[in-house]
């Protein structure tokens, strides 16, 4: 994606010039909007380092001494821990099982030569429209009898069908890039198709596969109600069921509430920090194409 | 290499696993939710079969209706709010000179957290005596408003705040899909508008807003759907109440279903959902099509 690059042409006299009164009144209102994005997070990181009492004599003012002390409250207490590490289980799992079941179906319908691949292609893609919701009830009896309910695997595979319409609807496009004549010529240097698959295509497509991982991982790290519907269990729950069940209105405390929200998103924002621009270009091209 | 790319055999391998699990999660349960829909269904006891009750019972539920009227007030609050900031964000970005991933990827942030905790600090951030009311008593408003508590109104006040929390949250994803657009416009056309004499707003007017016509319908119709799913910033910021006033259908699904275990009930719920689901994808579908050819 290129879109970082001068999308607006500007008149080649006016680039020399200092900041005309429009550019000053933009910077302006933009400077007003991210303070609405980063005020709120920072209040939140300010009020996680004070005691209860502080919160409401001094809301808005620096924390008398820097203690830790809520952090580890809520990490242990809260189930923070084991939470992010479940999460992190079914989302790699998911991510990786998605990507691969995901591009073997993109490549047959890509290349393999036969009559149905179009109507796989539509099977698939009505996936997309599906709400969650709707499958919810039948899965979670389903799971409940075969004994997949409360366990990460019963997570694992609604997750990766999910992620199934969107990777295979992109992967299909970067498959069908890929120039014939590279394909035959593996064919005549003697590879099987599954050489073909893993070796030229899967590698040439690295682009769709980040873009496709990206937004899978993303959108499964953040999912809400399938894993508090299929998990009671509080050393098998995920990310946003713990934190969600942990600060609630029968918790008082809410200086440790205010860390566990910071330890549930500190590392998104770590991640995106070190990566914004790959990561927010790789979502978008995904949303484009989806 | 004809005959490999024909080969019924290696055609299985690469199909089969995605379509299995394709049919057994996500066809067969729809089918099945379909199906539970029409009967009495309460957990323990097996599902049999009542016709059309679950559905009559809906058009007398109250709650259901405030669920239908606040998703329908959802999808359109975010469908033109999107809209209009989306391109008004998108508009200033490519316009100014320096600075634009930082301003960029500020504004898209909240899309990739959790919107679980995101409504959590939303929360606090309106409760009654903490966040925003601390600030106002500060300024010396000596009986600010009760946000999240509030029940006044057809679209009681929570709801409003919950949508423009939604719309602070996923602008960014509409803004980004504009920007896209907007660079690949080809630049020359920009160029000779400003040769005729057009100032940028009429450029922005008569160029920019026509070509990208098409991505709004996508990003629309990523809207409308996404909308319609809503369900982690309402659980986490009032979970339904006051008194069902901020219920959704997602949050109404969840609660029939999952607290009172009603699951026949709550499928006929999931089935107005997908319903709704699928007629505004086809009508955002039919617009894109007929502006494609105005274009």
């Amino acid at each position: 994606m290129k879109s970082s690059k001068s999308a607006a042409p500007e008149r080649e006299f006016a680039s020399k010039k200092k900041l005309s009164p429009i550019q000053i009144l933009l910077y302006a209102f933009l400077i007003l909007i991210c303070i609405t994005y980063i005020f709120p997070l920072l209040w939140v990181f300010n009020v996680s380092f004070k005691t209860n009492k502080e919160i409401f004599s001094a809301p808005f003012a620096l924390p008398e001494k820097i203690t830790f002390d809520n952090f580890s409250f809520a990490w242990t207490a809260g189930h923070l821990g084991t939470a992010t590490l479940n999460s992190f289980i079914v989302c790699v799992a998911a991510l990786v099982l998605s990507t691969i079941i995901g591009s073997m179906a993109a490549f047959g319908i890509a290349r393999m030569r036969w009559k149905g691949a179009k109507l796989a292609m539509t099977y698939f893609l009505t996936g997309m429209m599906i709400p969650i919701h709707c499958v919810l009830i039948p899965l979670f009896t389903r799971f409940a009898k075969m004994g997949l309910s409360n366990s990460l695997i019963g997570l694992i595979i609604p997750y990766l069908t999910f992620s199934l319409p969107i990777t295979i609807f992109i992967m299909t496009g970067f498959f069908k890039g890929i120039p014939n004549e590279l394909i035959e010529c593996a064919c005549m240097e003697g590879a099987n198709i599954f050489q073909i698959f893993f070796r030229i295509c899967l590698p040439l497509s690295r682009t769709g596969l980040f873009v496709t991982g990206l937004m899978t991982f993303v959108g499964n790290w953040n999912e809400l109600l399938l894993a508090m519907v299929f998990i009671s269990d509080d050393a098998k729950k995920t990310l946003p069921v713990s934190l969600s069940k942990f600060v609630g209105p029968y918790n008082t405390n809410y200086s440790q509430m205010f860390a566990a929200i910071i330890i549930a998103i500190i590392p998104t924002i770590i991640v995106y920090c070190a990566f914004s621009n790959k990561i927010v270009d790789g979502l978008t091209a995904g949303a484009v194409k989806g | 290499m004809d005959k490999m790319l024909r080969n019924k055999k290696s055609i299985l391998v690469f199909m089969l696993p995605a379509f299995i699990l394709f049919t057994l999660v996500l066809f067969i349960p729809i089918v099945q939710s379909v199906y539970y829909s029409f009967c009495e269904y309460k957990g323990m006891t097996a599902p049999v079969f009542i016709g059309l009750d679950n559905y009559k019972a809906l058009i007398s539920d109250k709650t259901f209706g405030i669920a239908l009227k606040n998703s329908m007030f959802f999808l359109i609050f975010s469908c033109v709010s999107q809209l209009i900031i989306g391109l008004i964000y998108a508009a200033v970005l490519t316009n100014i000179k320096a600075g634009r991933n930082l301003f960029k990827n500020i504004i898209y942030l909240p899309c990739v957290l959790s919107s679980a905790a995101l409504g959590l600090m939303w929360m606090f951030i309106f409760s009654p005596k903490l966040g925003i009311n601390q600030l106002l008593e500060k300024m010396g408003d000596k009986e600010p408003p009760l946000w999240l508590m509030d029940t006044k109104g057809y679209i009681t006040l929570p709801m409003w705040v919950i949508a423009f929390v939604a719309l602070w949250q996923y602008v960014g994803q509409s803004m980004m899909l504009y920007m896209a657009q907007i660079s690949g416009i080809n630049k020359s056309l920009m160029e000779a508008s400003y040769i005729d004499g057009c100032t940028k707003v009429k450029t922005f007017r008569y160029i920019t807003l026509p070509l990208i016509k098409p991505m709004v319908a996508t990003a629309m119709s990523l809207n409308a759907i996404g909308s319609l799913k809503f369900f982690d910033l309402i659980f986490n910021m009032t979970e339904g109440g006051p008194n069902h006033k901020t219920e959704v259908l997602a949050t109404h699904l969840y609660q029939q279903g999952f607290k009172y275990f009603k699951y026949g009930y709550a499928s006929a719920i999931g089935v107005v959902l997908l319903v709704l689901c699928l007629l505004v994808t086809l009508f955002i579908n039919k617009v894109v099509k007929t502006e494609q050819y105005e274009m």
